[in-house]
């Protein structure tokens, strides 16, 4: 069966081959055809060329035989050559009709060759329909042979089938019927034995049934009864409802109602609060311009309170001079008052009681103007100060004033100079490298200036006192008999010191002053008082230098760090109580001036007051008696003044003439009483 | 009925006392009495009209045995026979039911103006009968096994045939447009009549001995003008022409078959403005390459041309030029110049332009004369074509030298199906390394070697490779269908082996 389409195909294909073989050889013969036209045309052509050509020059001939004729005179020759020229001519167009013959000749053959083909086409054509035929039909012959060939394989096969088929079905059948009367048999027992148990279940069924049905019908009674009670709760459950359902339509009206008015309501607050809000706004609007005008007013104000405060401060200063001034003029009042109270007191002693009088000695006394708290400098002042000491010994007056010691007394300025020029020597490493490279170019005092400054802000040393206990530290440290801790002590006792002595030599230095300050750094008006403190203080000190012994041994440069260290170690802890304390020193200020002014007061002591009170009350008694009798004396004048006037006016009425006149005289009357 | 019966249930629901199984009761009883009354009215109501008929019925039977029922037509057959009889002038189809419609069609007459059917009746059947009744013939196959469009397309060729400029009335064929323009996919026309000139004897023969007044001749042999006719059929695919007159017989004239210059500008604007066009052929018409290039011209750049045919003309290499040039410009898919005039240059144009070509995949060269030149150049073209599947160069005077390079191609090209190389001097050695190119080739399935000066032995075993080369496009054919195939592809080789 596999070779069967092949067979096919191969059929087919032969079968167009053998067709297509009638076109084929047409086309061969075309082009046969074509080839031998082509060569025969240029060949025709070849010799049509050939032709014109041999014509062409017969026809040349013949024209130059005309030139040749014309010359000819004898009309034998002309004739001849005529005649010549008419045989050359005839000859000419005899070849042409030859040639025109020949072509018609083979146009005749092509005639011949075009109908010959024509029927050879249509020989071909009926070859090709005959073989078109016959193809078609081997073609039906072969499908209808192969269509049969299947159609009986596949009768054979539906046969075998068939048989087959057959076969089983019978077998199936007969199987069928045997299981088929078994089927009976087993049914028509099965069905004696359901029939029997049918009848005996019948039995028992109406049995059943019948104690059912009374047993139902009872139910039904019972039921029915229950359903007359659903009834009537089902009526009580409508009624109730139906009420319920009033009740609810009732409510639901006045819900409608209230919900109404809660409409209105949530209307009018809706127009409430509209109103609020365009109020709201308003007053937004509002305090923000207020806002601005506040700030504006703040702007101002603060402008003004920066005025006021230029102000205050200028103020201040001014008030600062006003106190003193009235301080002055108060002092001096009180001055006054206790000069008059003392040249009393002097001419009580001396003229009443006859007492040598001594003017009693009060500090305070000397005090001119304003007490107050002297400034505590710091310890860059105090080293600047003590560096230009040693630089203005030249310039140093021979001052001879008193015993004034800014520093402890064992300590000098010198060795506390010493001791500062070793510290900043030996500390060096407390000063930052970039300082360092800074302080080369300056000058030997400002650079050591400068590195103690670094030096003590590394320490923590800021006050002159600090100053001070580290100078003395150093010096008792190598003493090793005190204890760090009585540094202290004299060194406030100084600061007292200081300032009283200042006060009392005031006076004294002014004119001093004046060339001293051109030196140093211009500063603020409020430290300048300290300053005019200090100058005495330089002086003093050097004073102090040459006076006092030269101080003990230095002490070891190695042995300063070690100094230091301790130093830190000992002072840290008493200066961190010392930050709140200084807030109520100007209090204390106020005290002071208290306690001056009361001891102004107290410059006549009680018991002389007391004395001069009782003194007082004498003098009283004698000044009353004085007076008594004063009085009395002048009542006396007065009397015998009275007495001389009433003489002389008695006199005058007694020598008058009216007494002649009068009926009475008075001088009758007047001796009446007065006898 | 249903309200009759309704009604005794709303009073029974108005009784909220009663119980519900009193209720039902009620209801059903109150329906049962109610029904038995409502059907005897309902019977009385008819026995009018039932009674007359039975009178009547009675009475003609008595009256005539032979008349009966059956043979009085059914109204709606009455009033189909009157459709049909009518339809030219009442043409109702549309709203009838389809079973009558199906009837009317199957009665209308084929010979009913087209006037009338052609945009109306889509039915084949009628269609069929109106073709058999005109045509012994008919070949459905070939109009797109569309009865209609057969018809149609019949029709239109047939006034196209005997349409002569001149007398016959052009709106004889420009009526038909509106008719058929749906219809109309394919125009067969294998003649066209030249003008008819009354004194046309004598002139004739003399005109026909000097070419030279061929040019004056020309402008009154004229042919019909398809412009109008094509811009009206909208479906129109594919445009087959014959400019030439069948069965002329002893009246034979050359000019008979005259394609003017004229007729070919008409033609060449005709198909430029026919955008649905698929296939245009035009043979046996004289198309020289003058001509062949105004057409191809035309054809440049068309959006949906597949196919040209313009074998059995005069067309020369200039004109191959042309269609090589069209190769590169369009979408052809089949190009057939058989019988022409195309040279070796022709072809080596054509060659040029078939190997940078994705879309030709037949090219016809039949009966022309190539010669070794123009074979060589397209075995070398299809060398980098891929697409080319057939090519047909019987009758090109080729020899051994294409053939050795046509032995090269095959062994190495895989798109080629079919190669025509009959009619040609292969000769004895070109056949052998046809033969070795053949041994590599696994896709061709058809190779012409007939009438080519090739040794049988050769020819044989060539066609050999080709069977085998077949069962295997055949085997891969049913491949996608049986995946018993490796099974099956080996035994038909063994048994071929």
């Amino acid at each position: 069966m596999t070779t069967v389409p092949q067979k096919l195909a191969k059929l087919l294909l032969c079968g167009t081959e053998l067709v297509t073989n009638i076109q084929v050889a047409t086309d061969t013969r075309e082009i046969n055809r074509r080839v031998e036209e082509e060569e025969i045309k240029r060949q025709r052509i070849e010799k049509l060329e050939n032709e014109v050509k041999t014509s062409q020059d017969k026809f040349d001939e013949i024209t130059a035989k005309w030139e040749e004729g014309k010359q000819k005179k004898i009309p034998q020759d002309l004739w001849e050559m005529l005649n010549s020229q008419q045989l050359h001519c005839a000859g000419l167009i005899e070849d042409k009709n030859k040639l025109i013959s020949e072509l018609q000749q083979e146009l005749k053959t092509k005639d011949d060759q075009y109908v010959k083909d024509l029927k050879r086409q249509s020989d071909d054509i009926c070859l090709l329909l005959e073989r078109m035929e016959e193809q078609v039909k081997n073609v039906m012959k072969t499908f209808r042979q192969e269509l049969h060939h299947i159609e009986k394989a596949f009768e054979v096969e539906r046969q075998e089938l068939l048989t087959n088929n057959k076969k089983k079905w019978e077998r199936a059948l007969q199987a069928h019927n045997a299981k088929e009367l078994e089927y009976l048999m087993n049914r028509i027992k099965k069905v004696e034995d359901y029939e029997r148990e049918l009848n005996r279940q019948r039995i028992w069924d109406c049995e059943e049934y019948n104690m059912i049905k009374i047993k139902l019908e009872q139910d039904v009674q019972i039921l029915e009864q229950q359903l007359q009670q659903m009834k009537a709760t089902y009526q009580l459950n409508q009624e109730k409802l139906e009420y319920n359902f009033q009740v609810l339509k009732k409510r639901d009206e006045e819900s409608t109602v209230i919900k109404s008015q809660q409409k209105r309501r949530i209307n009018r607050l809706n127009d409430v609060l509209n109103n609020l809000r365009s109020k709201y706004a308003k007053q937004i609007k509002q305090f923000q311009e207020e806002n601005q005008s506040l700030t504006l007013d703040y702007k101002r104000l603060v402008m003004q309170f920066k005025e006021l405060q230029k102000a205050m401060r200028h103020f201040a200063l001014i008030d600062e001079k006003k106190f003193r001034e009235i301080w002055l003029m108060n002092e001096d009042e009180a001055k006054d008052l206790i000069s008059r109270a003392f040249a009393v007191d002097r001419i009580i002693h001396t003229h009443h009681l006859g007492l040598p009088w001594t003017e009693p000695d009060f500090l305070f006394l000397k005090n001119v103007g304003p007490l107050s708290q002297q400034p505590q400098k710091s310890a860059t002042q105090v080293v600047e100060e003590v560096l230009m000491q040693t630089e203005d010994e030249v310039e140093e007056a021979a001052s001879d004033l008193a015993s004034y010691l800014d520093l402890p007394k064992q300590v000098s300025a010198k060795t506390t100079k010493k001791i500062l020029m070793l510290l900043c020597d030996e500390s060096g490493f407390l000063i930052e490298s970039k300082l360092l490279s800074l302080l080369l170019p300056l000058e030997k005092s400002e650079c050591y200036l400068l590195r103690l400054d670094a030096i003590f802000s590394a320490l923590g040393i800021e006050s002159e006192d600090d100053l001070y206990k580290l100078v003395n530290f150093f010096i008792k440290y190598r003493a090793h008999h005190l204890s760090i801790s009585q540094a202290k002590p004299p060194l406030q006792a100084s600061v007292q010191q200081l300032s009283v002595v200042s006060e009392q030599e005031m006076d004294m230095l002014e004119e001093e002053e004046e060339t001293l300050v051109k030196d140093r750094e211009q500063e603020e008006s409020l430290v300048e008082e300290g300053e005019q403190e200090e100058s005495p203080v330089e002086q003093v000190e050097q004073e102090e230098e040459k006076e006092s012994p030269p101080s003990p041994n230095l002490i070891h440069p190695n042995d300063v760090l070690k100094t230091l260290e301790a130093f830190v170690m000992g002072v840290n802890k008493p200066r961190e109580l010392r930050g709140p304390v200084r807030v109520p020193k100007v209090e204390c200020n106020d005290s002071k001036d208290s306690e001056y002014w009361l001891a102004l007061t107290t410059v006549i002591p009680p018991t002389k007051q007391n004395l001069w009170d009782a003194f007082y009350t004498a003098l009283q008694k004698y000044h009353l008696v004085l007076t008594q009798r004063a009085k009395l004396l002048m009542e006396n004048e007065a009397l015998e003044q009275q007495n001389t006037e009433l003489q002389m006016l008695l006199q005058q009425y007694l020598d008058s003439k009216i007494n002649s006149e009068l009926q009475v005289p008075p001088t009758q009357v007047f001796r009446m009483p007065t006898k | 009925m249903q309200d009759t019966v309704t009604t005794p249930q709303p009073s029974a629901v108005s009784r909220p006392s009663l119980s519900t199984q009193d209720k039902t009761s009620t209801g059903i009883t109150g329906s049962q009495p109610w029904k038995p009354m409502v059907t005897p009215a309902s019977v009385k109501s008819k026995p009018p009209t039932s009674g007359n008929s039975f009178y009547r019925m009675r009475r003609i039977i008595a009256e005539d045995p032979e008349w009966s029922l059956a043979i009085v037509p059914l109204l709606t057959e009455l009033c189909i026979q009157h459709i049909v009889r009518n339809f030219q002038n009442n043409p109702i189809l549309k709203q009838l039911l389809p079973e009558h419609q199906q009837k009317v069609l199957s009665r209308l007459s084929p010979d009913l103006p087209l006037t009338v059917t052609a945009n109306l009746i889509d039915d084949e059947g009628y269609w069929r009968r109106c073709c058999t009744q005109r045509w012994p013939v008919c070949y459905v196959a070939q109009h797109g096994g569309s009865w209609k469009h057969m018809f149609f397309e019949r029709h239109l060729e047939n006034l196209l045939k005997h349409f002569i400029p001149g007398t016959t009335d052009p709106a004889v064929i420009l009526d038909m447009v509106p008719l058929c323009r749906n219809y109309v996919r394919r125009l067969h026309v294998d003649q066209f009549l030249p003008p008819v000139r009354l004194p046309s004897p004598p002139r004739a023969v003399d005109q026909s001995d000097s070419g030279s007044e061929g040019e004056v001749e020309e402008s009154t042999t004229d042919h019909y003008q398809l412009g109008d006719l094509v811009a009206g059929l909208s479906y129109l695919e594919e445009l087959d022409l014959v400019y030439g007159v069948k069965d002329c017989g002893m009246n034979f004239e050359w000019n008979l078959f005259l394609f003017t210059y004229r007729d070919c500008h008409s033609l060449a604007a005709t198909i430029k403005a026919c955008l649905t066009l698929k296939i245009f052929r035009l043979t046996r018409s004289k198309v020289d390459d003058d001509k062949a290039r105004i057409l191809i011209r035309s054809l440049l750049d068309h959006p949906v041309l597949e196919e040209l045919d313009l074998s059995h003309n005069l067309i020369g290499d200039r004109g191959a030029r042309g269609a090589a040039k069209l190769l590169s410009h369009s979408r052809l898919r089949v190009l057939n110049l058989a019988n022409n005039q195309v040279r070796a240059p022709g072809a080596q144009s054509l060659a040029h332009a078939l190997a940078h070509n994705t879309s030709l995949i037949s090219l016809n060269l039949r009966l022309n004369c190539i010669e070794d030149e123009g074979g060589q150049a397209l075995a070398h073209a299809l060398h980098t074509n891929k697409c080319l599947t057939t090519l047909h160069l019987g009758g090109n005077e080729l020899s051994e030298p294409t053939a050795t390079l046509l032995a090269q191609v095959l062994s190495t090209n895989t798109t080629l199906t079919s190669i025509n190389l009959s009619c040609n001097h292969i000769g004895l050695d070109g056949g052998k390394q046809l033969l070795e190119g053949m041994s590599d080739n696994k896709t061709l399935l058809e190779f012409d070697l007939r009438l080519s000066d090739v040794a049988q032995e050769s020819e044989y075993l060539i066609g050999q490779a080709l069977n085998a080369n077949r069962e295997a496009a055949r085997q891969r054919a049913l491949n996608p269908i049986q995946f018993m195939s490796p099974i099956t592809a080996d035994g038909p080789e063994n048994s071929a082996g």
